[in-house]
């Protein structure tokens, strides 16, 4: 490895303190309020003062002090006055790093930018704000370097346009997403402008002339009060949808997905843009998630995870960063796996299915549950009409049938496959040299019926929705197959 | 299924590491070692455990029920049933579910692969590739340490699954164990 020269350094941009400050402001105004009515008139203003001018001190000592350089392969970041810190990142442990522009950052041509490793806990360095030529030649030079350190890059400067989604599809994304979650955060985000701008008052006033027409109509007329809730729910629905649609486009606006070498790039939004780079072999598992909407219409949405991924075990914050793909048919699936996953296996996948067992089961847990409902039904209104939920189990059964010939496993050379669900579909694929861990479990019931459940552990899962799973195996099958996968990961990395 | 029944070694035999021989090429034919069973000595430990902490639970119920019964007298009968029934219990589970859970228990170490199973109710077999071993932790607690054992913790860098505990290995065979996991364990970026 020859000892290289420092070829690229930088400093962070003159605007820092433009931004600085603004963030300072936008900081301060929530405790000024109180400040400033509850204290002394000039004692307020006086802490205010202090408190933003020791904010812009901090903001000016890190401009001035800020220093960047990627050499010998690693890149040092340097920043301080009173107490001078510097960080080094070895290039190969860079998983990622993320451009993001606000409105603010967009009209002034700056951008903030974030280097991910797999530490987990946030980002390990984060530059802000950067000039936005200076931020792209940072990406370049860690990629190239990144590459030179790892494997052969492939002309590292050609970058070629995987997929592009337009406005027509994004709003498809919209439609097809799961509109209940959409829903609920509709009803939450009103809820609190309500309770911000009207005063309570008027609430329960308000609240108080809603239940009164309502009982005079229940009281009039039972079919117009059905009309009327159908109606409401109905409006609730319509505006969910659209406010899924508006989200879908403002968040994923002019979505680009391309390929330099082995770095895949991606580009979106419309009022805050993202552009992140992220190469290949970090991808630990990539899935292919149907929901349910989107299965019927045949589309499907693509994630993966890498190691930069994991929160320290709370839910993601950021759902959308794992995304790969929104939005992509589901026929065109098949030819664009080897875009993400270089070596994956050419061919189709060979399935293999689990115990028959596995319908039984879902079939007895479903009448369990039916069974359940009918008697708490029937009890409630006291008549045989209650017991209603017990037609349920045909078509119970039959889902259940749907599911098990879906669900299964294909072990390949390099990579394992997982998919299972039928309303709602998703596929995982693991490179099996990302193994970390092999389970096999059995609860209760799979004790009693010889069965099992595989399950595989991979770095940083955090948008995978699970990873890769099987369940209803026979015991011994998924035993042996548990040790394949354990040794095959072994040797795949005993070959480095 | 019948639960696979674990063959004991002598207690002080020397640790032995199966070797792997290699079929060219394809799946390695393993000598599958048998699992190792626990140090017998945890059973007790667990007993320790279980009864120091059913005993704290035991009398924060007791002061409970006390300040209950000050309140309202007629509650005495029910108190006192309740109090000796959680009491029966503790007693109960100390006795019955450490033997159970410690032939449960077992472990194995080939050249490639770490392997453990362990659980009454839910049984788990987790199989640790050696590459992917971060580190291990070698961890005494108090009551540990009367006994001479302690505990080894496997450190990878899964999510589900980020640490693999061995309980109850007596002191020097976890020592061995960790100073041969370390020097065969594998260190590799993700």
């Amino acid at each position: 490895m020859q000892s290289e020269a420092a070829v690229f350094e930088g400093r962070l941009h003159p605007l820092t303190l433009a931004f600085a400050a603004y963030t300072a402001v936008r900081r301060l105004i929530l405790p000024a309020i109180p400040l400033l009515v509850f204290s002394d008139r000039r004692l307020g203003p006086a802490i205010l003062g202090v408190l933003f001018v020791s904010a812009l001190a901090q903001a000016l000592g890190r401009y001035f002090s800020f220093r960047y350089r990627v050499e010998g392969g690693e890149l040092v970041v340097r920043q301080g006055i009173l107490e001078r810190r510097e960080r080094h990142i070895p290039l190969e442990r860079v998983q990622e790093i993320r451009i993001e522009q606000g409105v603010l950052h967009r009209l002034l041509g700056v951008v903030d930018a974030q280097v991910d490793t797999g530490g987990g806990g946030g980002p390990e360095a984060t530059l802000s704000v950067l000039s936005r030529a200076e931020a792209e030649r940072l990406q370049l030079a860690v990629g190239e370097r990144v590459a030179k350190v790892g494997e052969a890059a492939a002309s590292p400067n050609e970058a070629v346009v995987v997929r592009r989604l337009g406005v027509g599809e994004l709003a498809l994304s919209g439609l097809t997403s799961n509109h209940l979650v959409s829903a609920l955060a509709l009803a939450g985000l009103l809820w609190t402008l309500l309770d911000d701008f009207v005063s309570e008052g008027a609430l329960r006033r308000g609240a108080g002339a809603v239940f009164g027409t309502t009982r005079r109509v229940y009281e009039q007329d039972v079919w117009s009060t059905v009309a009327l809730t159908v109606l409401g729910g109905a409006l609730l629905l319509l505006l969910a949808v659209t406010f899924s649609v508006a989200g879908a486009i403002v968040l994923y606006y002019g979505f680009t997905l391309t390929l330099r070498g082995d770095d895949l790039g991606r580009r979106y939004g419309l009022l805050t843009r993202r552009a992140s780079s992220l190469p290949r072999r970090r991808i630990q598992v990539l899935e292919v998630e149907e929901g349910l909407l989107r299965r019927f219409c045949r589309l499907a949405t693509l994630r993966a995870d890498t190691v930069a991924g994991r929160t320290d075990g709370d839910e993601p914050k950021d759902q959308w960063r794992g995304v790969l793909l929104p939005i992509v048919p589901r026929a065109e699936v098949e030819e664009l796996l080897p875009v993400f996953l270089p070596d994956l296996e050419p061919g189709p996948a060979e399935w293999r299915q689990v115990s028959r067992l596995s319908v039984r089961r879902g079939t007895v847990k479903g009448a369990a549950v039916c069974a359940l409902a009918a008697s708490a039904s029937a009890a409630l209104q006291h008549s045989a009409y209650g017991l209603w939920p017990l037609f349920m189990l045909a078509p119970l059964y039959w889902v259940n049938l749907r599911r098990y010939r879906h669900l299964g496993y294909a072990l390949g050379e390099r990579y394992f496959r997982t998919r299972r669900g039928w309303l709602s579909r998703s596929t995982h694929l693991v490179p099996i040299r990302k193994v970390q861990e092999v389970e096999v479990r059995q609860n209760w019931f799979d004790r009693r019926l010889g069965l099992a459940t595989l399950v595989v552990d991979t770095a940083g899962q955090a948008y995978t929705g699970g990873g890769p799973l099987v369940t209803n195996l026979p015991l011994e099958e998924a035993r042996r197959l548990a040790a394949t996968l354990a040794r095959r990961a072994q040797r795949g990395m005993a070959h480095g | 299924m019948s639960a696979r029944s674990l063959a004991p070694t002598a207690p002080g035999a020397p640790t032995r590491f199966a070797q792997t021989a290699m079929v060219s090429g394809e799946e390695s034919q393993t000598i599958e070692p048998e699992f190792r069973p626990l140090d017998p000595r945890v059973v007790r430990l667990w007993r320790l455990n279980y009864l120091v902490g059913f005993g704290v639970l035991l009398l924060m119920l007791l002061a409970g029920a006390v300040t209950a019964v000050l309140a309202r007298p007629a509650l005495r009968p029910w108190a006192a049933l309740l109090w000796c029934g959680t009491a029966a219990l503790a007693g109960w589970l100390s006795y019955w579910r450490p033997p159970r859970l410690y032939r449960a228990w077992g472990y194995r170490i080939d050249a490639q692969v770490f392997e453990t199973r362990s659980g009454l109710f839910f049984h788990v077999s987790r199989l640790l590739p050696l590459a992917r071993l971060q580190h291990v932790d070698l961890e005494r607690g108090p009551f540990e340490r009367i006994y001479g054992l302690s505990s080894l913790v496997l450190h990878t860098a899964g999510t589900h699954s980020a640490s693999i505990t061995i309980p109850g290995l007596d002191a020097g065979e976890a020592v061995r164990l960790r100073d041969h996991l370390v020097a065969i364990g594998g260190d590799d970026a993700v």
